[in-house]
């Protein structure tokens, strides 16, 4: 078996976890469109299937490539929605509150068809990247943005669920503020330690690697800010005038430095964390 | 005055304060990643409006993370953070040394449940150490766990002010030097009063041509005793030697260059790619070798290039000056020669350099220190929380049970009602007032006729 038989696997595999996640999602909307919870029991379903299909392609390109799939550009957006898809996962097993997938999966999809514009070409290490902390920084980094899009997701829930004030089908079906606002903090108080754990472990591998463990590189500015919005938000969830709604918005904020961090930084910025 | 100095001090260790300065760090760091640090003045007026370029360089933003406003900034945070756990220290010693407190607890509770049988409720909420006391002559269990769990922030802002002390200290008293070479090379590392002899160095590529590992084998002599070391540094694995450490940072080409005058041979150098030679007795005539292809092609443009990095074909990319005028700029292959009036000069013998970082930072371990204290720290924030419980016993024999959670009050409450059901529990009476409390009552019944 050569790589290119690993890579057609692999091709067969993603493509359909990206067709399962977008079923999922018109699932997820017609539940919320037509207002029948089959929809959503069903698309729950889909969504596990997607996840499994989208382990095995990852499983495979590992195999293939003989090395954790965490390196590239393409490699890292496929992670990222495979850690969101699995932090949902928990918190839909955990919470079992079927609505929460029809903002996830956007996201989910959204990440995965970014994942598919990239060049899927495996290469070999560099140098730089030839470390045991690659596994740990990039796979905390991976669960960190998971645990932030299931966050986001949440809080965007929070936001709609006032203005969606009186509506019985809301009210059934997406639960109380204080309970999102609680789940939105469990989510992101997990991304944020895991956020933590990257910063902490990313600072050790770039002083082995590149002998400096702080360069004010825009990938660990980017970190820093993400990190510190995150921070501003589980300060404003302890003081009472700004718990809430204020707490919701840099909740998404969050989510969208995140973004800006793997896709902005990588696009519009030098960094010696340019990859791929 | 004492008043306005409290309003400050009072401001200064306020989460208000905290937020704020958050904020505006988020500010200084986007605008710091976003503008590119370092340049000079007219590279930020080439390439942003008269205005802009001016605001730039008046507010330090060509270098945001080492500018004085940026260094206040993280002073006033660190303050903040000081604050903040010097006035909350106390208050949490106190917590941690309170014991039982029957009164406080029963007036400041939850939700209250009837039962029967405590022990599978406590139990079942994960409390496995339960006291029993008597208070005003009514019986009370209580019990708490993950005490712990206070400290969690506290420790959070500690390890904070650490790491901004350990990172603030290396950037003053860390020493790094740079030092390049081919093999065979001995350099001596700064004023530090040590040399750098490399001994080899090797670029190990694989079969498709792509760089595996650059690797230097090094020996370090400390110049006044003569007492050397040796070891090997790889990118991703430095070197530790005489308490300083060794980088393998970057590599580049290195040419040997020979100056003739008339058939005399004057000069015989080493050129790594970026320097220059000035001839000797004509001082005025610099050669600079700018680059060098060890596979030459021309790319698309006509720009030179490399194919491939082995020594297949070599060209050497050179520059002649004579005062600051180019007299030309050309390349060369093995073997062709320059010449300028009596001078010629020839590259020959090229081979890699390497460029080690020494660097020694005294205050790195605190650094990181802090970074797994902040670790740690967030896990017992988020994740051992604090949790009491307790029951009183009613003049009717049942127990009335209550608790909380502040970290996570909601879904403490919901696993309370969930474990007092399934010990056959009810709400108690009073608690049933208003629609609220009639729809959990609701609810609860309706379970309980689930479960049976």
């Amino acid at each position: 078996m050569n790589s290119e038989w690993y890579l057609n696997i692999e091709n067969i595999l993603f493509t359909a976890a990206m067709l399962l996640y977008l079923g999922a999602m018109v699932l997820y909307f017609l539940f919320l469109v037509m207002k029948r919870e089959l929809f959503a029991r069903v698309a729950g379903w889909v969504i596990g299937a997607g996840f499994l299909f989208h382990t095995g392609a990852m499983v495979v390109r590992g195999i293939g490539a003989g090395r954790l799939p965490l390196t590239n550009q393409y490699e890292f957006a496929t992670s990222f929605a495979w850690g969101i898809c699995l932090c949902f996962l928990v918190f839909l097993w955990k919470y079992r509150f079927q609505a929460l997938g029809a903002f996830v999966t956007p996201v989910i999809f959204l990440l995965i068809g970014y994942a598919a514009m990239q060049s899927r070409e495996v290469r070999e290490l560099m140098p730089a990247l030839r470390s045991n902390w690659l596994a740990i920084h990039v796979s905390t980094a991976i669960i960190s943005y998971g645990a932030f899009g299931v966050s986001f997701a949440v809080s965007l829930m929070f936001l709609l669920r006032r203005r969606m004030q009186g509506n019985s089908f809301w009210e059934e079906h997406i639960p109380q503020e204080q309970k999102l606002d609680l789940i939105s903090y469990r989510a992101a108080s997990l991304g944020f330690l895991f956020l933590t754990f990257v910063i902490v472990t990313g600072a050790i591998w770039a002083e082995r690697a590149w002998g400096s463990y702080w360069a004010w590189d825009p990938k660990e500015t980017w970190s820093l800010i993400t990190w510190i919005i995150y921070a501003i938000y589980l300060h404003l969830r302890l003081s009472r005038g700004w718990k809430g709604k204020a707490a919701a918005v840099f909740a998404v904020a969050g989510f969208i430095c995140v973004i800006f961090t793997y896709i902005g930084v990588n696009t519009f910025i030098p960094s010696v964390h340019s990859y791929a | 005055m004492m008043n306005l100095l409290k309003k400050t001090v009072r401001f200064l260790r306020s989460m208000k304060c905290a937020v704020l300065l958050l904020i505006i760090l988020v500010l200084a760091c986007t605008a710091g990643s976003l503008i590119p640090q370092g340049e000079i003045l007219s590279y930020y007026t080439a390439n942003y409006p008269e205005t802009a370029a001016g605001l730039i360089m008046f507010l330090g933003l060509d270098d945001v993370f080492h500018c004085v406003w940026f260094v206040i900034l993280t002073l006033f945070l660190c303050l903040n953070l000081l604050l903040c756990n010097v006035m909350h220290f106390p208050r949490l010693i106190g917590q941690m040394k309170s014991g039982f407190a029957p009164e406080k607890c029963v007036r400041g509770g939850g939700t209250v449940y009837l039962v029967r049988e405590t022990e599978p409720v406590f139990a079942g909420m994960g409390f496995h150490r339960v006291q029993e006391t008597v208070s005003d002559g009514k019986t009370l269990r209580y019990a708490r766990r993950n005490s712990a769990g206070i400290w969690g922030a506290w420790l959070c802002h500690l390890g904070m002010l650490v790491i901004i002390a350990g990172f603030g200290l290396g950037q003053l008293l860390q020493t790094e030097y740079a030092v390049y070479g081919v093999a065979g090379q001995t350099k001596q590392i700064g004023g530090t009063g040590y040399e750098l002899t490399i001994d080899d160095f090797q670029i190990l590529l694989r079969e498709d041509d792509t760089v595996e590992q650059y690797q230097a084998d090094i020996t370090v002599t400390e110049t006044g005793t003569k007492k050397t070391a040796s070891a090997v540094t790889r990118v991703n694995a430095p070197a530790s030697l005489f308490g300083m450490k060794f980088y393998q940072n970057s590599t580049g080409w290195a040419a040997g260059v020979s100056v003739w005058k008339g058939e005399e041979k004057i000069q015989e150098e080493l050129l790594c790619a970026g320097e220059y030679l000035k001839t000797e007795g004509k001082e005025e005539l610099i050669l600079m070798l700018r680059s060098f292809y060890p596979d030459y092609i021309q790319d698309e443009a006509g720009n030179p290039a490399t194919a491939t990095s082995s020594l297949k074909n070599p060209a050497y990319l050179y520059a002649l000056y004579y005062n600051d005028d180019v007299l030309g700029m050309n390349v060369l292959h093995d073997g062709e020669k320059i010449t300028v009036d009596d001078y010629t000069y020839v590259f020959h013998d090229p081979k890699p350099y390497t460029l080690i970082q020494v660097k020694k930072d005294p205050f790195q371990w605190l650094a990181a220190f802090g970074g797994l204290l902040v670790v740690a720290a967030l896990i017992l924030a988020f994740y051992v929380r604090p949790e009491e419980m307790w029951a009183v016993r009613t003049e009717s024999g049942v127990w009335a049970v209550s608790g909380r959670c502040r970290k996570a009050g909601a879904m403490f409450e919901e696993k309370l009602a969930e474990r007092c059901i399934k010990a056959g529990g009810t709400l108690k009476p009073e608690e049933i007032s208003g629609e609220k409390r009639a729809d959990q009552c609701a609810e609860m019944e309706e379970r309980k006729k689930d479960e049976q």
